[in-house]
């Protein structure tokens, strides 16, 4: 249903449109999606503001419907009070001429390719009629619904479907945004069982609070929320950290556990705060890999008593002195030229590392390799920290477990560059992040390596999902990395900048982020997405599970016949 | 179609207005508002509508007026044998040339003695179909128009069938005063009294 909702009556490139509404201003929502069709042309954009006027001042200021009859009164308030609609112009499409004519096929045959939709650069003349956005308008712009375009949710007033093409999500880093309790890990269980169905990317969701996993009960509705595992029991492997952890009561897959001779001192600086270190942890550090070496410092350092003196007798004078243990921090300071009280506090403090028990002197197996091989021939692994909910731990892992990985991404990816276009691809992979401010905020984003991956782009087939409420503490140089974000309502200022940073039109998608509906709206945006647009989420509900088991199904049978040869 | 009513002459006239004059005592007494015309030749004739109506005094009337008492047959003589007409003020809205009606001022204004008719319900039909003449009437600054206007929408609502007439004519208003809001106010107030 193509219904016209005013015409152009203003603006420009740089200001916005300006319509003229012709239907009630209660029919249009900020955030519309709005088409102006003008001979050859069809522009594209939101509506960013919905303004009341008036021709004269006047007949706004009197309340003249008292004052004639209703015919009078309604004549003169179509005439002269009126409503304006500001709309955002972002894209347009050449259509060419009525399908069916001579001109037409004239055109068809000039083209040389299939137009597609360019970023504006000429506007409608005045008068143009403007309408709501269309199914096929949707479409036109967001991409049918098909394998690659998921279905993230549908707009506000017509309900149309409006995709995500997740070949292009995950080519560049995205975020999730959103304050807590808009249904931010909702959508991100969206995304990823949309991601994970696609079976593009490998993907690591870093999960924190162990929602992703097993089935989980919904914290508002109280209903069953299916896990990943569950969705997907074949392709998704949970891993829970420590040997003996259970997730959700369920035992997990595998364990994690990082041997003492994977820790390097970068990792122990990172956790600074957590552990409360001082400036002169990093001499301690350098000194202690300088003495042991990269992969014994940890054991040896730690395994040193704290303190302990031993009698020494003096041979010349045959006095008897306290000397301290030659097993002992401060000995061992000594030795090696390293301030003892420096020293014995960060002997004191590693030992908060060396009692946890995902980090031991030899684990049961190579599971940091075991998550790589599994990543690298297409499982979707889902690390849950159980019981570790701590910063601390959450830190610890998964900035060790993400350096590993980029460093094995990195090596394939070099091999595949020098060996020449035989050698496979490396496999991309999704890390996810929840809580990401704790891994990329403004101290520690030049020293993890998530901020590195972030600056990189693609380069290394590694790209990441941020997961977030407070995006404002993420790095700007991060933020403005991202490729398509996803931002439910957000109602801190900060927070609202930081998400749109390095987008344009700024002002009007500011506007819009604060007025989300607290529950159920997101506004999509960034490189990923063609026109940001705010959106009715879709639900993760039994309907979704189902559609998506579906067409799951439905491939794997078209793929066993094409595998026998069909 | 009824017979043409002749209501009087032409007194004085120019391009946008002229001045029509009759007998007080005769028997279609013209009214304020209605719309007139002055047929010039066979296939010319120039259509103007009542703003204003008077009646002059003279030397006689002003000694009536003072003296104690008038008696009746001195006040029919008055005025059924004065020398001083009724005088009708018309402002000119249009004209009509082989068969044509133009919402325009006339080419040339009648002239003196020219016979006025009043015009039948069929005539007023056809002649405020288009709504090009509102804007003659709206021009005109001189004139109670609030009131002309009233006045003119009352004979129109009592010749015309159209119901969505009414409708259109006060769009046609609202379009060209609106940038005029105290006039427009005027005009409306008065028009709500003769719809209401």
């Amino acid at each position: 249903m193509r219904t016209q909702i005013g015409y152009l009556v203003g603006g420009g490139l740089k200001e916005n449109f300006r319509v003229r509404l012709t239907v009630s201003p209660q029919e249009v929502q900020e955030g519309a999606f709005v088409v102006i069709e003008s001979g050859n042309w069809l522009y594209y954009g939101i509506a960013t503001d919905i303004c009341l006027g008036a021709t004269d001042p006047r007949f706004a200021d009197e309340q003249s419907a008292d004052r004639f009859p209703p015919q009078i009164a309604q004549a003169l308030h179509g005439q002269t009070l009126y409503a304006d609609l500001e709309v955002l112009p972002i894209l347009m499409l050449e259509i060419g001429p009525e399908p069916g004519t001579a001109e037409y096929r004239a055109w068809r045959e000039r083209l040389s390719e299939e137009p597609r939709p360019l970023p504006i650069k000429h506007i409608p003349p005045h008068h143009a009629p403007v309408r709501l956005a269309a199914e096929g308008d949707v479409f036109e712009i967001f991409g049918k619904p098909n394998e690659t375009n998921f279905v993230i949710g549908y707009t506000r007033e017509q309900k149309h479907p409006v995709c995500l093409n997740l070949d292009r999500f995950v080519q560049r880093s995205s975020g999730v945004f959103g304050a807590t309790g808009t249904g931010k890990s909702f959508l991100t269980r969206l995304l990823l069982a949309g991601l994970i169905d696609r079976n593009q990317v490998s993907v690591l969701v870093l999960d924190m609070h162990n929602e992703y996993g097993y089935d989980d009960i919904a914290s508002d509705t109280k209903q069953n929320v299916k896990g990943l595992k569950s969705l997907f029991p074949g392709r998704v492997r949970v891993v829970g950290l420590g040997s003996g952890a259970t997730i959700r009561g369920q035992p997990p897959d595998f364990n994690l556990e990082i041997a003492w001779s994977d820790l390097q001192p970068s990792d122990i600086l990172m956790l600074s705060r957590e552990l409360d270190l001082t400036d002169t942890a990093a001499t301690v550090l350098d000194a202690l890999v300088k003495s042991f070496s990269l992969h014994e410092w940890f054991d040896r350092f730690t395994a040193l008593r704290y303190e302990g003196y031993i009698d020494e007798q003096d041979e010349k004078t045959g006095k008897t002195r306290r000397v301290p243990h030659p097993e002992s921090v401060e000995a061992w300071a000594s030795e090696n030229g390293v301030h003892p009280a420096a020293a014995k506090a960060l002997h004191s403090k590693l030992q908060r590392l060396r009692n946890k028990p995902y980090l031991v002197e030899q684990p049961a197996a190579d599971s940091v390799s075991q998550i790589i091989k599994a990543l690298e021939s297409g499982q979707h692994m889902i690390l849950s920290f159980g019981k570790h909910e701590t910063d601390l731990d959450y830190l610890l892992v998964s900035n060790l477990l993400t350096r590993k990985i980029r460093h094995a991404w990195e090596k394939k990816t070099n091999e595949f560059r020098s060996s020449g276009p035989n050698a496979p691809e490396p496999r991309p992979l999704l890390i996810v992040v929840e809580e990401a401010h704790k891994l990329l905020n403004r101290e520690l984003a030049s020293q993890t390596a998530f901020a590195t991956i972030a600056r990189e782009l693609r380069k290394y087939y590694v790209t990441l999902l941020i997961v977030d409420q407070r995006p404002s503490q993420i790095d700007d140089e991060v933020m403005s990395q991202l490729g398509t974000r996803i931002s439910s309502w957000l109602g801190d200022e900060d927070d609202i900048q930081a998400v749109l940073s390095g987008l344009a039109g700024r002002q009007a998608l500011r506007g819009m982020l604060a007025r989300l509906q607290p529950k159920e709206e997101a506004l999509i945006m960034g490189w990923g997405v063609p026109i940001p647009l705010p959106i009715r989420s879709r639900r993760y509900d039994d309907a979704f599970w189902r559609e998506l088991l579906g067409s799951s199904n439905k491939r794997s049978s078209s793929h066993i016949m094409k595998e026998l040869g069909y | 179609m009824s017979q043409p009513i002749p209501i009087g002459r032409l007194l004085r006239a120019g391009t946008t207005a002229f001045v029509a004059g009759c007998r007080v005592n005769q028997g279609a007494l013209p009214s304020f508002g209605a719309l007139l015309r002055i047929p010039l030749e066979e296939s010319y004739q120039v259509y103007g509508l009542i703003y204003d109506i008077h009646i002059d005094d003279d030397g006689l009337v002003r000694q009536l007026v003072t003296a104690e008492s008038v008696a009746e047959e001195i006040v029919r003589d008055n005025r059924e044998r004065r020398i001083v007409p009724v005088e009708m003020s018309v402002l000119t809205v249009g004209y009509e040339q082989n068969g044509r009606l133009y919402h325009l001022l006339p080419p040339r204004p009648p002239l003196s003695l020219d016979m006025v008719y009043l015009c039948t319900p069929e005539e007023i039909v056809r002649f405020t179909e288009r709504l090009g003449y509102v804007r003659l009437l709206l021009q005109a600054s001189q004139i109670p128009i609030g009131e002309v206007i009233a006045a003119h929408f009352l004979q129109v609502q009592a010749a015309h069938p159209d119901p969505q007439w009414q409708e259109r004519a006060i769009h046609e208003i609202i379009t060209l005063l609106r940038d005029d809001y105290p006039r427009l106010m005027a005009v409306l107030s008065a028009l709500s009294e003769a719809i209401r």
